[in-house]
């Protein structure tokens, strides 16, 4: 009558005992069937082997929320994971993140639900119309415009995983995105009243992606949020912070403030040709404006134009006709905005008949390959650490000076969490002769976001404590590490940021990938 | 022990609490609500209720052909005038959550669409895809949170009802937080706490659907009505026992046995799959019984077949259940067979209410499937019980209200606190016996699903009233590993299983007595209905001894009973 068992697993579940403040680690093995739940495992655990271990569960079938726990470090609920689909032999099981713990697995869900208290989450319509004993009539296609998102068990899941959530101010990815259902609802009238709750927090949303990566009913708040400041940006009740942004970028085509023509500034005295002066070229090097206009990842530019030219690769940049990619901009709700810039790069790409395009941020490529109309324009496009992984590993590009330094690499969202680039960035690092790469808690798909997305690296008001760069620096920090590494501009910006903040100057240092690369070849 | 008081108390914050916390908040805004719950209510197990709710909407469909339907259902045993009323009363909640925002799924001009459902001779459940429990639940907590004079305590375990002089003055609850219990005073009471069905191994419920507030009405003195009656529903997902919605066979979904076949045309020619749940249930276990069932790891089942409905509408009508066949039973419904059986599913029996949710005690009030009204009789409909909770829950409130207004708050007696205390915190947690809850949780399950389950015989079911009432004995032997405060779940588990073995032994009393064949209850020593007999409902009343029984009229309005195929 029963399933045999395949193996056994040893679960490693982070306890708190209130009573006494201690954290401390309880193992078990547990024999692990085919269809045996984590839930299940946990009740052969309280059942049979330790009654004292507390953890919340109830429907057993993914729709009440209850049973969300980190699995080793991704938030997960316990019934809709299947032990054996984790193939893995040892799982270590801990709380759910940005809540406090009241015992073992059990977290204070309050804070996640005193965010919805700020949103009024039914119909807003005139009296008159409720009151009528009649049913509104809405087609079953405005139903669809709205009905993925209603599927939110309010499990609390993304707001476990959301950088942003550690500052209360923010509603949190499901709070924002059951607001952003009800505006949907053809049936409401209450956009003005709706915005108001957000207008002074959504903001803070670096669009990491992280809430809509580990969503159980695969809501995508990520883009409700889009959605949300679209209509803010639309009502023009935004930030000055965001305001400025956006103005640079209609008045001068990157958000930094400084005119186009001085785009090409990092590359005095260096050798680097663009289009259309050279007609022809293997690659298009796509800059980045932060790479571009910032003085610090100017560093960055350099580096990768050096690279290029030691291994005498024929490349061109766009110089001052390269806008701004859009990243940014679409995901701070301007979405016109964002069509006029990507339009512009587009019709270069294609006058310049770009066959290979590299890219310095992990946004542009994230842009150039995901968001239309640059996805439906069939760019071949790669992030500089793909390219220089493979001239590498062809033996075009070789590491020859040995750099004695204990190194983490920070994983930025759009390449990570949103590209799935996660090994070859570290193969470069790991390239590098003497680099000791240690890695973070949170790593690769459960990194935690540096705070730089969606224009917050421009917008930031958080205090110090609630920047979630300085929550990242804290877990590098604890490495002992002298060089926290990452591979995107805005991360640099925001992780060197928390660096000030914290005053750890001379304890560690923010490296591009791209630098320590340039002092090992 | 800490002291709160409000004018009205709800426990169990599922469809019919927050329906009558919504229902009492109209009444009047100066009225102090209190909403008390062991879980937050989203986690409540009505959100798991999928396939539809049925309300009279269209003009070819009618109050008395809903009514017909639901008493035919019942085998006769519904009070008539409780189901005439609930039918008129429950597309006015059907409209009123449509306003709130409820995404109920449409017809192609935009109106509020209706499948067909078992017993049901119209199409009348009304549906959010198969997610209507979960949308009714998450929509009435939107409203319920709108209102200033509900106070919500989430995750505090009730554990008794003050009773004074016949009336319901106030109750006991642990905060799980702290692990502290603390007093409530009140002017009324509803208890909205749901089934007891987790006495069983195979069960479509959740964890928690434990019967607590059965239980604690059952000791404080309330009557528990036709407890025999348990629902066993013909598609519990295999091995969990997860429900798999009766709107899969509303669809167009069949079952098969292990030649192929059709099998319901040999029980139920004209509605086939779509007969009432007891009839389906009780076909597909003969077919397992006499060894026409298909074989798995997990032993015989029955196939639910939804493969020729296509891709495209499982995903649009049936999305959750093709989701939870693939996570849970690791079958993808487009393409294979989902591997079901009957697994208990509901009570039709519970706390006695009259049609405005009174019980016989003054200032207790009972609303959804904890309570029994009797609306189903001795088999409930599908869709009728999300209706039941919405139409009841809300009469619930509107009376508490009634009631709170013209009572005052009472004195809650100092001895019935501290025997509470020295009940939940001497003899439960601080029993050091040698027994362990767990054990005791398991084998009464499993004598449940052995001799209590669809088809009963006297003397199992004598033999199983033996084997819980040794079980209650061990009970008073067990040890509570974690003596801590703070989120003792251990403590939780055995208060839970404490309320369970009651239950269950009234369930079984109850079947034993009920020498007939009706409804759910299905004796084969006794293999008809007997109308001369048995047509009145069972009381059971809390003795120290175990339960006493009494029996009473059932009301019948205008369909007299007669014989009952389909």
């Amino acid at each position: 009558m029963s399933v045999g068992v395949e193996k056994i697993v040893e679960f490693r579940i982070n306890r708190f005992d209130p009573q006494t403040g201690r954290h401390y680690v309880s193992t078990y093995k547990v024999p692990v069937r085919k269809g045996t739940s984590i839930l299940e495992a946990l009740q052969y655990i309280r059942d049979n082997l330790d009654e004292t271990l507390s953890f919340r569960h109830s429907c057993r079938m993914g729709i009440c929320g209850s049973c969300g726990i980190n699995v080793n470090g991704q938030p997960m609920l316990a019934c809709y994971t299947q032990v054996l689909d984790l193939k893995v032999d040892v799982l270590e099981l801990a709380p759910l993140s940005n809540m406090p713990v009241i015992k073992d697995l059990v977290v204070d869900i309050q804070p996640f639900f005193d965010t919805f208290k700020k949103i009024k989450k039914i119909l807003i319509k005139p009296e008159a119309e409720l009151n009528k004993l009649v049913e509104f009539v809405q087609s079953p296609m405005d139903l669809k415009k709205y009905w993925d998102l209603t599927l939110c068990t309010k499990c609390s899941i993304c707001y476990s995983a959301c950088p942003a959530a550690i500052d209360q101010r923010f509603l949190g990815p499901s709070t924002l995105t059951a607001n952003y259902r009800f505006i949907a609802d053809s049936r409401d009238e209450g956009l003005d009243e709706r915005l108001k709750p957000m207008a002074d927090n959504v903001w803070l949303c670096t669009s990491c992606n992280s809430c809509t990566l580990f969503c159980p009913k695969l809501v995508n708040c990520s883009n409700a949020i889009i959605d949300d400041r679209s209509l803010l940006v639309e009502s023009g009740v935004i930030p000055r912070t965001v305001k400025d942004v956006l103005e640079s970028v209609i008045k001068y085509h990157n958000p930094m403030g400084s005119h186009q023509s001085k785009r090409m500034d990092w590359a005095r005295g260096l050798n680097v040709k663009a289009f259309p002066e050279v007609a022809k070229a293997d690659v298009l090097y796509f800059v980045c404006c932060s790479a571009a206009y910032d003085m610090r990842n100017q560093e960055m530019a350099k580096a990768m134009a050096a690279l290029l030219d030691k291994m005498g690769i024929s490349y061109a940049t766009l110089g001052s006709e390269e806008w701004c990619c859009g990243d940014h901009i679409l995901r701070l709700g301007e979405k016109g905005l964002f069509e006029e810039l990507a339009e512009h790069n587009i019709g270069l790409f294609k006058k310049f008949n770009a066959e290979k395009i590299v890219v310095l941020s992990p946004h542009c490529y994230n842009s150039f390959k995901n968001d239309k109309p640059y996805a439906d324009a069939g760019l071949n496009v790669q992030h500089y650490t793909q390219f220089l992984a493979e001239a590498i590993d062809k033996g075009k590009l070789k590491t020859s000076k040995t750099i004695n330094k204990r190194v983490t690499y920070h994983d930025p969202c759009f390449l990570g969490k949103r590209n799935n680039i996660y090994d070859t960035p570290r193969q470069i690092l790991q390239s590098i002769k003497g680099l000791e790469l240690v890695e973070m808690k949170r790593t690769r798909q459960n990194s935690f976001c540096c705070g730089g997305g969606a224009g917050r690296v421009w917008t930031e008001e958080a205090v110090p404590e609630k920047r979630p760069c300085v929550e990242r620096l804290k877990e590098a920090l604890a490495l002992d590490v002298e060089v926290i590494a990452t591979a995107c501009p805005f991360c640099v910006t925001t992780l060197e940021d928390a660096v000030k903040v914290l005053d750890v100057e001379g304890k560690i240092v923010v490296k591009d990938i791209l630098e320590l690369l340039m002092d090992a070849v | 022990m800490e002291k709160y008081a409000h004018d009205i108390i709800i426990v169990g914050a599922g469809l019919a609490g927050l329906r009558a916390a919504i229902a009492a908040a109209e009444v009047g805004n100066k009225l102090d609500i209190a909403v008390i719950s062991k879980l937050h209510p989203l986690r409540s197990h009505s959100v798991c209720a999928q396939g539809g709710t049925a309300a009279v909407m269209r003009e070819k469909d009618s109050y008395d052909l809903h009514a017909f339907d639901t008493i035919k259902g019942a085998d006769y045993l519904a009070d008539q005038d409780v189901v005439e009323f609930f039918v008129r009363r429950a597309p006015r909640e059907i409209i009123l959550t449509e306003h709130l925002g409820l995404p109920w799924s449409r017809t192609s001009d935009g109106k509020l669409d209706q499948r067909p459902f078992g017993g049901h001779t119209y199409p009348r459940a009304c549906f959010a895809a198969d997610m209507t429990g979960f949308h009714e639940m998450h929509t009435l907590y939107g409203k319920a949170t709108s209102y200033n004079n509900i106070k919500f305590y989430d995750e505090w375990f009730a554990t008794s009802i003050i009773v004074e002089n016949n009336t319901a003055v106030g109750l006991t609850a642990i905060e799980l937080k702290t692990g502290e219990m603390h007093a409530f005073q009140t002017k009324a009471l509803v208890m909205a706490t749901g089934g007891h069905e987790r006495i069983y191994e195979f069960t479509t419920f959740s964890y928690t659907t434990t019967g607590d507030g059965m239980a604690m009405a059952y000791r404080a003195g309330a009557p528990l009505m036709d407890m025999e009656f348990v629902q066993f529903h013909p598609t519990g997902l295999i091995p969990s026992g997860a429900l798999i919605t009766e709107g899969a066979r509303g669809e167009g979904g069949y079952l098969i046995n292990a030649k192929g076949e059709r099998f319901m045309k040999n029980y139920a020619p004209e509605k086939m799959e779509l007969a009432p749940r007891d009839v389906v249930s009780r076909a597909e276990q003969t077919e397992i019984n006499e060894g026409r069932g298909l074989e798995g790891p997990h032993g015989p089942y029955i196939a639910l077949d939804l493969r020729h409905l296509g891709e495209e509408r499982i995903n649009e009508r049936l999305p959750l259940i093709r989701e939870v066949a693939i996570k849970l039973g690791g079958v993808d419904p487009a393409k294979e067979p989902i591997p079901i059986r009957p697994a208990a599913h509901y009570s039709m029996g519970g706390i006695k209410a009259n049609i405005k949710t009174e019980t016989p005690i003054a200032g207790l009030y009972a609303a959804g499937e904890c309570s029994c009204l009797s609306l189903h009789g001795a088999n409930r409909l599908g869709t009728n019980s999300t209706a039941e909770c919405l139409v009841f829950g809300a009469v619930a409130g509107e009376e508490v209200a009634k009631h709170a207004l013209s009572n005052s708050l009472k004195e809650l007696s100092k001895e019935k606190l501290l025997a509470e205390e020295k009940r939940v915190f001497d003899e439960i947690l601080g029993s050091e016996g040698g027994e362990r809850v767990p054990v005791i949780r398991d084998e009464m399950r499993h004598v449940m699903n052995e001799k209590v389950w669809i088809f009963r015989r006297g003397d199992q079911l004598e033999s199983a009233l033996k084997e819980i009432r040794a079980l209650k004995e061990r009970f008073k032997h067990i040890k509570v590993q974690d003596k801590g405060g703070p989120f003792n779940t251990g403590l939780v588990d055995a208060l839970q299983l404490d309320f369970m073995l009651e239950l269950a032994e009234v369930t079984i009393v109850s079947a034993l007595q009920r020498t007939e064949f009706r409804g759910a209850h299905s004796r084969v020593d006794y293999p008809k209905r007997d109308d001369i007999n048995w047509l009145k409902h069972t009381l059971a009343y809390y003795t120290k001894e175990g339960p006493r029984l009494e029996y009473i009229p059932v009301t019948i309005t205008k369909w007299q009973p007669a014989a009952r195929t389909y």
